[in-house]
C-alpha cells in the first residue's frame, strides 16, 4: 500500500523518471568504466591473444578503408565547396588550402570517421558480441576456464584505439587530396598554391590535436561496444537493442570527448 | 564429487530455493524438471557460472565461493560442458574441438590433431574437421559439442539439455553417446533434460526440481516408482497433477 496521496502521484512521475535515467545512465557509464579497468588490468604484452588482435585489426582496419576513404575524400571537397563563396568574394585563394585542412585535419576528419568507424565497426562488435553472448558462447569461454575479458575485449579495443588512429592519418591524406582536387576544379586554384597555402600557415600540432581525437574516439567506441555486446539480453530482439545503444552511446561519447577533448587541446 | 548445501539462488523471484544435492564421483545424475524449474541455473551454479546468494558448492573438494578468479578457473578445468543451443565458436569443427586444448594446454600441434581425430571418431564425426559447423545439422552440433566438452578429458562434464530439438533417434544415439563416454572415461556427470524415458536409461541417479526445490532424488527406478504427486505426473507425462 503506498503512502503517497494520489493527487501527488503525477506530480512524482517526472522526477522518478528523471531518476531513473540518471540510474541507467550511471549503471552503463559504471558499467564501461568497470570495463575499461578490467582492461587495463590485462594490458600486458604476453597475456594478449596475438592471433586474435591480428584478426582485428584487418577486418576492422583494412576493411573500413574503402568507406572512410571515401568519407575522407567527400569531406575535404565539402570544406573547399563551403569556402568557396568567400574565396571568390574576397579573392582569397591564398588561404583556401589552409582553411579547408585546417579544420579537417583538427575537427571534421577524426569526427567523421569515427562516425563511419562507429557505424561500420562498432555496431558489427556489439552485434558480434551480443550473438555471442545470448547463445552461451561467453558463458562456454568461462566453462573453459577462458577469460572472456583477456579472450574477446582487450584484442577488440587494441585494434579499434590502433586502426581509429591509422584510418585518421590515412583519411587525413585522402581528405587533402579531396580538397586540392576540387579547389583545382571549382575554383582554378593550383594545386602548389593550395598545399603550400596549408603547409606554410598549418602546425604539426593541429595534425597531432586531430590524432589524439581520433584515439580518444576509438576507445570511446571500442569500450561501448563492447560494455554493450557483453551486456546483452533477450536473445535476437535484445542483439538488435544493444547495437541500437551501442551505436547512439558511442556517438554521443565522440561528441562529449569531442568537446572536451577541444577545450583541452586548444 | 559434486555437492551442493542449502542452494538459494534468485533473479526476480526465486529460482533455487534450498537445493542440497550429492553426486557421486563415476555417477551419471539427471536433472529433470518441468520448464522454468532452474535446472540450468543448477547446472551454471555447479558450473561457477553462476554464484548463487546462499549455500555451498564444492567440486572435487574445493568450495567454489572461497576461489578467486584464478582458483575458479582451476576449477573449471576439470569441467567439461555441453550447453543447450551448443554454444559453438565461429570456427571450423577442428578449431572448435581444439580451442580448449590449444588455449589452456602447451601440446606438440600433432597431439592436438590426434585428440581432436579422435573425438570425432569417438562422436560418429570423422573427417568433417574443416566444416562450419553452422551449415551442420543439430545432431551433429551436438555432438560436436560433446567432443569440445570432452576433448581435455574432464573428469567432470555437464549437459545442458543434450537432446532438444532432437528426434527420437538422434536423442537416443546422444544419450548413448554420454553413456559410451561416461563408461570409457569414468567421468562423473550431470545431466539436465526434460526428455525424461531417454535421460533414465541411461542415469545411475535421478533429482527433480520444481518452482526452485528439489522434491525428489533418488535411483531412476525409484523416480519411475515415486508416488510423488510431481514427480509422478512428470515422469510418467500425465495430464491430470499438480504440475
Amino acid at each position: 500500500m503506498s503512502a503517497t496521496p494520489s493527487s501527488a502521484r503525477p506530480l512524482l512521475a517526472i522526477p522518478r523518471r528523471i531518476g531513473l535515467v540518471v540510474i541507467a545512465l550511471a549503471d552503463q557509464l559504471g558499467g564501461a568504466g568497470m570495463l575499461l579497468g578490467q582492461v587495463l588490468v590485462r594490458l600486458r604484452p604476453r597475456r594478449i591473444d596475438r592471433y586474435e588482435l591480428f584478426r582485428n585489426l584487418h577486418r576492422m582496419g583494412v576493411r573500413s578503408l574503402p568507406i572512410i576513404a571515401a568519407t575522407a575524400a567527400f569531406t575535404g571537397g565539402i570544406m573547399v565547396i563551403q569556402a568557396a563563396p568567400f574565396v571568390e568574394k574576397y579573392n582569397a585563394k591564398n588561404f583556401v588550402g589552409w582553411a579547408a585542412t585546417f579544420t579537417t585535419f583538427r575537427e571534421l576528419g577524426p569526427l567523421l570517421i569515427a562516425l563511419i568507424f562507429n557505424g561500420r565497426v562498432g555496431a558489427n562488435n556489439t552485434a558480434e558480441l551480443g550473438t555471442m553472448k545470448v547463445t552461451d558462447q561467453v558463458d562456454a569461454l568461462r566453462a573453459l576456464a577462458i577469460d572472456p575479458v583477456g579472450y574477446l575485449v582487450v584484442p577488440r579495443v587494441i585494434a579499434m584505439v590502433v586502426m581509429m588512429v591509422a584510418l585518421c592519418v590515412i583519411g587525413d591524406a585522402v581528405a587533402l587530396g579531396g580538397a586540392v582536387l576540387t579547389a583545382d576544379l571549382l575554383l582554378d586554384v593550383d594545386p602548389r598554391i593550395f598545399l603550400s597555402s596549408a603547409l606554410e600557415r598549418l602546425d604539426t600540432w593541429d595534425f597531432l590535436v586531430g590524432l589524439i581525437k581520433s584515439l580518444l574516439f576509438g576507445l570511446m567506441i571500442a569500450l561501448m561496444s563492447c560494455y554493450y555486446g557483453l551486456a546483452t539480453r533477450g536473445g535476437a530482439p535484445g542483439v538488435g537493442r544493444a547495437v541500437n545503444a551501442s551505436v547512439v552511446a558511442s556517438a554521443a561519447g565522440v561528441f562529449v570527448a569531442d568537446y572536451l577533448s577541444t577545450f583541452v587541446l586548444e | 564429487m559434486i555437492r551442493l548445501e542449502d542452494i538459494h539462488k534468485r533473479y526476480r523471484s526465486p529460482v533455487l530455493r534450498g537445493i542440497d544435492l550429492h553426486v557421486p564421483a563415476g555417477c551419471i545424475y539427471a536433472l529433470i524438471g518441468p520448464g522454468a524449474s532452474g535446472k540450468s541455473v543448477l547446472l551454471k551454479v555447479v558450473a561457477g557460472l553462476v554464484r548463487p546468494e546462499r549455500g555451498k558448492v564444492y567440486v572435487d573438494g574445493e568450495e567454489l565461493g572461497e576461489l578467486d578468479d584464478l582458483g575458479l578457473a582451476s576449477v573449471r578445468r576439470k569441467i567439461g560442458m555441453l550447453f543447450q543451443n551448443y554454444a559453438l565458436f565461429d570456427m571450423t569443427v577442428f578449431e572448435n574441438i581444439a580451442f580448449p586444448l590449444r588455449r589452456l594446454y602447451d601440446l606438440p600441434d600433432t597431439e592436438v590433431r590426434e585428440r581432436v581425430a579422435e573425438r570425432l571418431a569417438r562422436v560418429a564425426l570423422p573427417g568433417t574437421e574443416d566444416r562450419d559447423p553452422s551449415r551442420m545439422s543439430g545432431g551433429q552440433k551436438k555432438r560436436i559439442g560433446v567432443a569440445r566438452a570432452t576433448v581435455a578429458r574432464p573428469p567432470i562434464v555437464l549437459y545442458d539439455e543434450p537432446t532438444a530439438g532432437l528426434d527420437p533417434v538422434t536423442s537416443q544415439k546422444i544419450y548413448d553417446l554420454i553413456r559410451d563416454e561416461q563408461r570409457a572415461q569414468g567421468t562423473t556427470v550431470m545431466v539436465i533434460s526434460s526428455d525424461v524415458s531417454g535421460v533414465l536409461s541411461i542415469a545411475d541417479r535421478v533429482g527433480m526440481l520444481h518452482e526452485g526445490e528439489l522434491v525428489f532424488d533418488g535411483t531412476a527406478e525409484e523416480a519411475r516408482d515415486s508416488t510423488i504427486p510431481a514427480v509422478r505426473q512428470f515422469v510418467h507425462g500425465l495430464v491430470e497433477g499438480p504440475l
